[in-house]
């Protein structure tokens, strides 16, 4: 089932993963540093190894505009985008969550201008913390390709129906080559089942999506969305559980690293997490009890496994890569022993 | 604090009417609120506004009137369409423009509130020359309720209405003397029939991503409810043309056996188009 390690950059084991899943439907606009997964995608559906529609589009609004339509029809569909598409394709994310509508989305996160910068940051990611998506965050290329993957599978799952961020930080995963272990077609058929929409948009069948909502009902939908989101967990707990069966990597919402007895712990999210890991392990070297906590599910949020993984420690530093602007606290949260996320 | 609100239909003036209330209110040197309840109605919809009024102190509040001291009704045809007396308090007063006596309205609507009746649509007419009752219900509102001087809904109409103002400022008078006020009939309220539209989803029923599976919801919106005036054909003149059939923009007027034309009253908004396009003027328009 496993295959042997290749060495790939980090954009192009995503798009091996989408490649994997069968996607039907791309819909994107290039924006760096997330251009390589899709021009990776487009090569693929142009020499015919990916039966797949692609849909180049003149922004990223009308990219995740195609997306809404294409999921919506009942086609698997994946597309991705950073920082100013990010912001440009915005009030449709709301639309994608609130149709719940089963969309696959990689971030490579990247800074908004200005001063113009391509570098990374999650300012793009918190900006759309709030837009009703399941959330997630890689480390490296291999956690890339298998959350993507999962992703899919999270999303599609009747009882979650719900579209899926997967966060990879710009360059530091996006563009870097590193070893990564692909799966077999098949063991990814048996993981990701055909994709079926209970009420597809079909002329057959005719149904309306996204009506007029007043007040009353708009009330009800947002509970229903809101309790969706929160219940997606324990489905996102059984994926991963079950894909960790399948390639021997286990995910968890938040993982620890030297976290047990830490006196200090640093709470991360993304690629950062790897190199403060050189930083713990130095530190332990030298009698330090330091340790890490990973924040791997961004949405819905995992208070309960924070509070489990924080454990005793005194100290709390959260290394946040966006800035909220006016407010006291980082977007992530920052507070010492008994913080309350 | 005394709460309002106003029933009327969409086009009819009901927001203007509580803004004006305000404007008076507030030149009084009391606290005023106005605001209106929006939807997606259309011109001739069942429409919500509110006030709020207190002599002494600012007013908090920003939320719909549930329980109001008074209710106004601009057009006669709402009481049987949407249930104006909803949450009226005990010692409220409705006030009512009808056609209708005191005792006439008593028979079909009474309860422990009192009442005040004015035959506003025709003081409209009669001054300002169109069926447009905002201003006269105002008129009708100040000697019901006392809420604000007669006077002092003059300045906020001039200012309003400009050229038109003085026929408005007339009807505003001329009700403010016609209106009838009658103390609470009983305490056993009695109310007309309403349509009750269906119970709304809860978010448990709710499909995901709210998706309507069954095509022609619309079918069920009684746009008929927005009408004011409805189609009378006169069969002496129809010739049976189908003209009316034809530019009816609702596709609501339908043959009868016999060939003759009549509007599904359901769906009928009383637009008068039908009236206009009828070339032997075998249409009326007639008054709810």
């Amino acid at each position: 089932m496993v295959k042997k390690m290749i060495g790939i950059e980090g954009s192009f084991a995503i798009a091996e993963a989408v490649k994997l899943a069968r996607v039907d439907a791309v819909a994107a606009y290039p924006i760096t540093p997330q251009t390589h997964i899709v021009e990776r995608l487009a090569e693929f559906v142009a020499n015919g190894e990916l039966d797949a529609e692609y849909i180049p589009v003149e922004s990223e609004h009308s990219a995740m505009s195609a997306c809404l339509g294409t999921s919506a029809v009942g086609a698997r569909t994946f597309t991705a985008t950073a920082s100013q598409g990010l912001e440009l394709m915005h009030e449709v994310l709301y639309v994608a969550s609130s149709m719940r509508l089963p969309i696959v989305m990689t971030l490579a996160n990247r800074a908004i201008s200005a001063p113009l910068s391509i570098w990374t940051d999650h300012c793009d990611a918190m900006a759309v913390r709030d837009c009703g998506w399941i959330q997630i965050f890689a480390e490296n290329a291999q956690q890339a390709f298998d959350l993507v993957l999962c992703a899919f599978r999270i999303a599609e799952t009747p009882a979650v129906f719900l579209p899926v961020m997967v966060h990879i930080d710009g360059f530091y995963i996006s563009h870097t080559i590193e070893p990564v272990q692909l799966l077999e077609q098949e063991a990814v058929d048996s993981f990701i089942p055909e994709y079926r929409h209970p009420y597809p948009l079909d002329p057959d069948r005719p149904v309306t999506m996204g009506a007029f909502g007043p007040p009353p009902i708009y009330t009800e939908a947002k509970k229903a969305q809101e309790v969706a989101l929160r219940a997606s967990k324990a489905v996102i707990l059984e994926v991963w559980q079950e894909f960790s069966l399948l390639s021997g990597r286990h995910y968890s919402p938040v993982e620890g690293y030297e976290a047990g007895d830490a006196d200090v712990l640093f709470l991360i999210m993304g690629s950062f997490s790897e190199t403060a890991m050189v930083a713990i392990d130095r530190m332990r070297a030298k009698g330090q009890k330091v340790g890490l906590v990973r924040l791997r599910l961004w949405r819905p949020f995992p208070v309960q496994e924070l509070r489990q993984t924080v454990g005793k420690a005194w100290v709390i530093i959260v290394l946040d890569r966006a800035i909220s602007f006016g407010g006291r606290d980082p977007s992530v949260l920052k507070s010492r022993r008994r913080f309350i996320p | 604090m005394i709460e309002i609100r106003w029933h009327g239909r969409g086009g009819q003036g009901a927001v203007t009417s509580a803004e004006l209330l305000a404007l008076a209110a507030i030149s009084e040197g009391k606290f005023a609120q106005a605001f209106p309840s929006f939807g997606p109605e259309r011109r001739g919809a069942p429409v919500l506004v509110f006030n709020r009024v207190s002599p002494n102190s600012p007013i908090r509040a920003r939320v719909s009137v549930a329980h109001p001291d008074i209710v106004i009704v601009l057009d006669p045809g709402l009481l049987y369409i949407t249930d104006v007396t909803s949450g009226l308090k005990e010692d409220g007063i409705l006030v009512l423009n009808t056609p209708k006596s005191l005792v006439e309205i008593r028979s079909e609507l009474s309860g422990p509130w009192r009442l005040a009746v004015v035959n506003a649509t025709s003081i409209a007419r009669e001054m300002i020359g169109v069926p447009i009752v905002n201003t006269t219900m105002l008129g009708a509102l100040a000697r019901a309720t006392r809420i604000v001087e007669l006077d002092s809904l003059t300045e906020p109409i001039l200012e309003r209405f400009g050229a038109r103002a003085r026929g408005n400022v007339d009807a505003c008078r001329k009700a403010y003397e016609e209106t009838e006020t009658g103390e609470p009939a009983g305490i056993v309220p009695k109310r007309p029939k309403i349509f009750e539209g269906e119970e709304l989803p809860t978010w448990q029923e709710l499909l995901p991503g709210c998706v309507l599976t069954k095509p022609g919801s619309a079918r069920q919106y009684r746009t008929g409810d927005w009408r004011s005036e409805r189609p009378v054909w006169d069969h002496q003149r129809c010739i049976k043309c189908g003209i009316c059939y034809l530019f009816c923009p609702e596709g609501c007027v339908k043959q009868t056996k016999e060939g003759y034309f009549e509007a599904d009253l359901y769906y009928c908004k009383g637009c008068g188009i039908c009236a206009r396009e009828c070339w032997t003027e075998a249409i009326k328009m007639v008054e709810e």
